[in-house]
């Protein structure tokens, strides 16, 4: 579904990510695990077109969606819920959700959508009315993914979602994550939380100084020495 | 007590002009990020080519209906072709910012001298709607009232449109987080054209009103870019609402200074921002 190909991403002269390579396959949860400052985010943001890489190339259903513009992108079905949430934080909860149901096809449903969401997120129908910024971390966690619902998407790319919240919640977000695998939604995750994410996840890749060190099905990777003792402190 | 209540009638008819060039460079400023010095530009154009259509029998409203869009899509290929490629070159937003101050000052500098090699220096004007209306013991002329109507009624319909309408809400995004808004698949590059068409329409149209009511002439632009840029500031960057209070505000302080000492109405304008950035820079509806 998602082909990321010898991906080389630059922040001025500074190299991010090195010729990185990987594929998602419809249906899976794949995800991608990584220190702080490995370059998760920026290989997101290269997918989703805020940023364009320097070379290399990222396939999605067979197209090249690398030097596409973001909106564009969304359209073809990739949707992005970023790190740290990034609300709209003057606008209303429902208001929120609506800007998620921004692409044309997704618009004219965003009805029917939200109803459907509702029930995989009741407290945001509580909520619909209050501004964003009012929300708790936990709340605010749940609009943001809501939102990257709205447009219908095919593959969800989710940075750090259980970032910041209590125990339990972080089991309601991977809980949800399971779920929308269930919806036929195929997911790509970036974690900190590794013991739950290879838990939930079909495969992962490991992600070190913008270099993909190692990857394989969550099995093998719960047996590697590397990955026990550097990110599951064991 | 008259007097009170002329100075109070004459200011909210001067307010409604300097809320609608102030909500349009609020959209300029604070969601394209242009802080548009040639924002007065754009009044002074309106308000000739009113001028030169009355002269060939053109009524001004229906001027109204011709300066608005004009004026909006030239303001749209202004940002598409200029500071859309400033945005792009520019390392940061700040930068942006920078750049796109210097052209706008450029942009000024052109559209002023244009129109004095068309128009000359001298003073304009034509009368229309002059008759008096008395409403109780304050009497004003029908063309003022037709003003504050016009630009009351815009307002509040830019208002309902920024809050029920797609393309309203995707300006509100686009204002608070451009990149995210991108990611919800906002067409960046074009909704920030569209404010900046819109803010370009609000000043044409203020320009056509203006000069309904008062004499022009080609450097008038200066005097109201700076007044719409203390409101903005005074009502908060990037808020409607604080914009369409504070064009009231400094329109009743023009009104009073005015009417001790005509002369000292920009002073008390700087003082007012002054203070403010003092005080309270966020503005009244800043947050
Ligand atoms: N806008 C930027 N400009 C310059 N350098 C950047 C920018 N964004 C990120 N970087 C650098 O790129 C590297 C990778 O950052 P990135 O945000 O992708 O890491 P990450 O793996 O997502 O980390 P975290 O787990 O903390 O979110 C870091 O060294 C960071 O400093
Ligand atoms: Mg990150």
């Amino acid at each position: 579904m998602l082909e990321v190909n010898n991906l080389s991403t630059f922040y001025g002269n500074i190299q991010a990510l090195w010729e990185v390579c990987l594929t998602v396959e419809e249906g899976e949860i794949v995800a991608l695990i990584g220190a702080n400052g490995a370059g998760k985010s920026t290989l997101l943001h290269t997918i989703s077109g805020l940023i364009h890489p320097t070379s290399g190339s990222i396939t999605f259903l067979g197209q090249r969606i690398d030097g596409l513009s973001s909106h564009t992108i969304v359209e073809l079905g990739i949707s992005h819920i970023p790190e740290g949430r990034r609300l709209f934080t003057d606008m209303s909860v429902r208001e929120n959700m609506e800007m998620g149901a921004y692409p044309k096809r997704a618009w004219s449903q965003k009805d029917q959508t939200l109803e459907q969401i509702y029930q995989t997120f009741p407290i945001l129908k509580e909520r619909a009315g209050q501004l964003a910024r009012t929300l708790s971390g936990g709340e605010q966690q749940m609009v943001a993914m809501g939102r990257g619902l709205m447009s219908r998407p095919k593959l969800c790319i989710i940075d750090e979602p259980s970032n910041g919240l209590a125990p339990r919640l972080v089991l309601e977000v991977f809980q949800i994550i399971e779920s929308l695998r269930e919806q036929g939604i195929t997911i790509f995750l970036i974690e900190q939380n590794v013991r739950h994410t290879l838990e939930i996840a079909d495969r992962a890749y490991v992600l070190e100084n913008g270099r993909v060190t190692l990857d394989g099905t969550c099995k093998e990777l719960l047996k590697s020495d590397h990955v026990r003792k550097a990110y599951l402190g064991l | 007590m008259e007097t009170v209540l002329d100075v109070v009638v004459a200011g909210l008819l001067l307010g409604g002009i300097f809320a609608l060039i102030s909500i349009g460079l609020s959209l300029q400023y604070g969601v394209a990020r242009v802080l548009n010095v040639a924002h007065g530009e754009f009044i002074m154009i309106g308000a000739f080519v009113t001028w030169v259509l009355f002269e060939a029998g053109v009524n001004p409203l229906i001027s109204l209906m011709i300066v608005g869009p004009g004026a909006f899509i030239i303001g749209f290929i202004l940002y598409q072709a200029m500071f859309n490629y400033i945005r792009i070159k520019a390392p940061s937003l700040d930068a942006f910012e920078g750049n796109s101050i210097l052209a706008a000052f450029g942009l000024l500098f052109v559209i002023q001298y244009i129109a004095l090699i068309i128009w000359g220096s001298n003073i304009h004007g034509y009368t229309y709607l002059a008759s008096p209306i008395h409403l109780g013991t304050v009497t004003v002329a029908t063309n003022r009232l037709v003003t504050l109507g016009f630009t009351v009624v815009i307002s509040v319909i830019f208002y309902i449109f920024l809050a029920l309408t797609r393309l309203g809400k995707a300006i509100r995004a686009a204002a608070q987080d451009p990149a995210t808004a991108g990611l919800m698949g906002v067409n960046i590059k074009r909704v920030l054209a569209i404010c900046f068409g819109f803010g370009a329409l609000m000043a044409g149209v203020a320009g056509v009103l203006l000069s309904m009511c008062y004499p022009i002439n080609a450097s008038m632009g200066l005097h109201y870019t700076i007044i719409a840029i203390v409101v903005v500031v005074l009502g908060g960057m990037g808020s409607i609402v604080g914009s369409f209070i504070g064009g009231f505000i400094l329109g009743i302080v023009g009104s009073i200074v005015t009417y001790f000492d005509p002369g000292l109405s920009m002073v008390a304008y700087y003082l007012i921002f002054i203070i403010l950035l003092l005080v309270r820079p966020k503005g009244i509806m800043g947050k």
